[in-house]
């Protein structure tokens, strides 16, 4: 109860003295907007911000399939030889180190198709979590279960399947859960780097047409959407991994009273 | 019956050394010296020695987990089970899907045979719990029944009541001892105490460290293995006898 209830009391108590200060020092709304102005934006232009929004939102869950997908794949790849993964790991990290913003003009001029283009970039900031996670599971399997599917004959197949992926869901979801914040934060750097503009433009975008505007309280509405979005991303995967792990992981544990 | 249910001829591991270090030549860790065991099809043979002389990796070589380094393993046909000295059950999955483990990877429906295997041991009504929900006793008993549950000729167990407090022990041994009789396996049981394996074994195979090997071959003569004859004269003085050769070797 405390755990919605305390932070939210304080967001409300921070908002009523923004709004209060906004007030009291006559500040124009071109340099800081009171919270009931860009509500009134965020109210004013609903249509229009949440296009945008369902716009960032598809690159963003694309992304991050796309991150799962390859991510598990190159992670299962890397586990099942030494070789391969003293070989090709620093260049996932090297995929992580790299800020995105640096790559992302060459993405630009190499490939047409903008959705491609945020696509990329947002793949490329959500991939690692789930890579050096996914690996780090795949290489804790228990040594003594490793013994017993070789003892019943198992094949790779099935170790794969029964032994080696489930033991690893646990840390799969911890990279998961960063992978979901990430996938959001390099969608939103790619669109304003790529400077989409027009209907199809995501929400950065539209963040940046309004404050050059001077629109404070349009951007403003803009930043409060992305923000609980990726509250909202981090909040289902939260719930998703409890949902997976409930019946037997420690971390997902009810607590008992 | 007196076929040999496991044979070792000249069986010997040695591990190569960790890290090569420079200039001298290491051979490495020699866990087994050259080593001839048979093991009568039926018996029970209990295998003790201090920690590091080799027991797990005798072990495992008989259930074709390490390969020797010398000499061959022969295993009479028919099916194999392990125990290991922690129950190392997947902890997503219930007993009975832990149970029924060894079955699903051959293509086998356990469903009828898993909660059979888990009913002997005294599990019936715990086919859906999960590892955690389990005590560790419990725990090892769905370990057991899933080595029981491809209908083993051959069980292998590694210091398998090792983590366990004492009753649950006794108790474990208690049942361990009536399953044997049930169920005509042959089953090899490595500890380290000397009392749990003169209870349990009809012959006690003595080791010895650096280099692992075989130091006595006791045929252990107790009249009854009911829980009482924890407290008899027969049994004090055969635990006597073992610790007396396993001082003798160390
Ligand atoms: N996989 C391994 N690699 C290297 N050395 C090993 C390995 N397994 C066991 N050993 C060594 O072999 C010796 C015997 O080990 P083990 O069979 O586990 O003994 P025990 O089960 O009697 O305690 C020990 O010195 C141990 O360090
Ligand atoms: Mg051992």
């Amino acid at each position: 109860m405390s755990r919605v209830l305390l932070p939210a009391l304080f967001g409300i108590l921070v908002l009523c003295a923004w709004e209060a200060a906004v007030r009291v020092m006559g500040v124009p709304a071109y340099i800081m907007p009171a919270p009931s102005a860009i509500l009134a934006a965020l109210a004013s232009n609903a249509p229009d911000l949440l296009a945008g929004l369902a716009v960032t939102l598809e690159v963003t869950f694309a992304a991050l399939i796309l991150a799962v997908a390859t991510g598990v794949l190159i992670a299962v790849l890397l586990a099942s030889s030494p070789l391969a993964e003293r070989t090709f790991f620093p260049y996932a990290v090297f995929l992580q180190v790299t800020p995105i913003v640096t790559i992302a003009p060459f993405i630009i001029i190499w490939v047409s198709n903008i959705f491609a283009v945020l696509l990329i970039l947002a793949w490329m900031a959500a991939v690692f979590p789930i890579i050096s996670n996914t690996l780090l599971g795949l290489k804790s399997v228990d040594r003594n279960l490793k013994d017993l599917f070789r003892l019943y004959g198992a094949s790779r197949a099935q170790t794969l399947w029964k032994l080696s992926l489930p033991s690893c869901l646990p840390y799969f979801l911890g990279g998961l859960r960063i992978s979901g914040g990430l996938a959001l934060i390099g969608t939103v750097v790619a669109e304003m780097v790529a400077g989409t503009s027009g209907t199809r433009s995501g929400l950065a975008g539209r963040l940046l047409e309004a404050s050059y505007r001077l629109e404070l309280a349009t951007a403003f509405a803009c930043f409060a959407l992305l923000s609980a979005s990726g509250l909202g991303i981090y909040a289902a995967l939260q719930w998703l991994s409890r949902r997976l792990l409930r019946r037997w992981h420690e971390s997902a544990r009810e607590e008992q009273v | 019956m007196n076929a040999a249910a496991v044979t070792l001829r000249g069986v010997a591991k040695t591990f190569p050394s960790a890290p090569p270090s420079s200039g001298t030549p290491s051979s490495g860790t020699t866990a087994l010296a050259p080593t001839d065991l048979t093991i009568a099809s039926g018996s029970f043979v209990a295998i003790v020695g201090p920690s590091g002389c080799g027991k797990s990796t005798l072990l495992r070589m008989i259930a074709g987990l390490t390969p020797p380094s010398t000499g061959h393993v022969e295993r009479a046909e028919g099916a194999v089970g392990f125990v290991f000295q922690s129950p190392t059950l997947m902890p997503w999955a219930t007993a009975q899907e832990n149970c029924a483990l060894p079955l699903a990877l051959s293509g086998i429906d356990g469903s009828l045979a898993a909660p059979e295997a888990l009913a002997r041991v005294g599990l019936a009504g715990f086919e859906g719990a999960y590892p955690h929900e389990l005590s560790g006793g419990m725990q090892m008993r769905v370990s057991i029944a899933r080595a029981m549950v491809t209908s083993p000729r051959l069980l292998l167990m590694d210091e398998p009541f090792a983590a366990l407090d004492e009753l649950t022990r006794f108790r474990l041994n208690d049942d361990l001892i009536a399953l044997w009789k049930q169920n005509g396996w042959t089953v090899v049981f490595v500890t380290h105490s000397i009392r749990e394996a003169v209870f349990l074994a009809e012959r006690v195979v003595v080791m010895s460290p650096r280099p692992g090997r075989i130091v006595a071959d006791i045929a252990v003569d107790l009249p009854d293995r009911s829980p009482a004859a924890r407290l008899s004269h027969a049994f004090t003085d055969q635990c006597a006898r073992v610790s007396a050769v396993l001082e003798g070797a160390a």
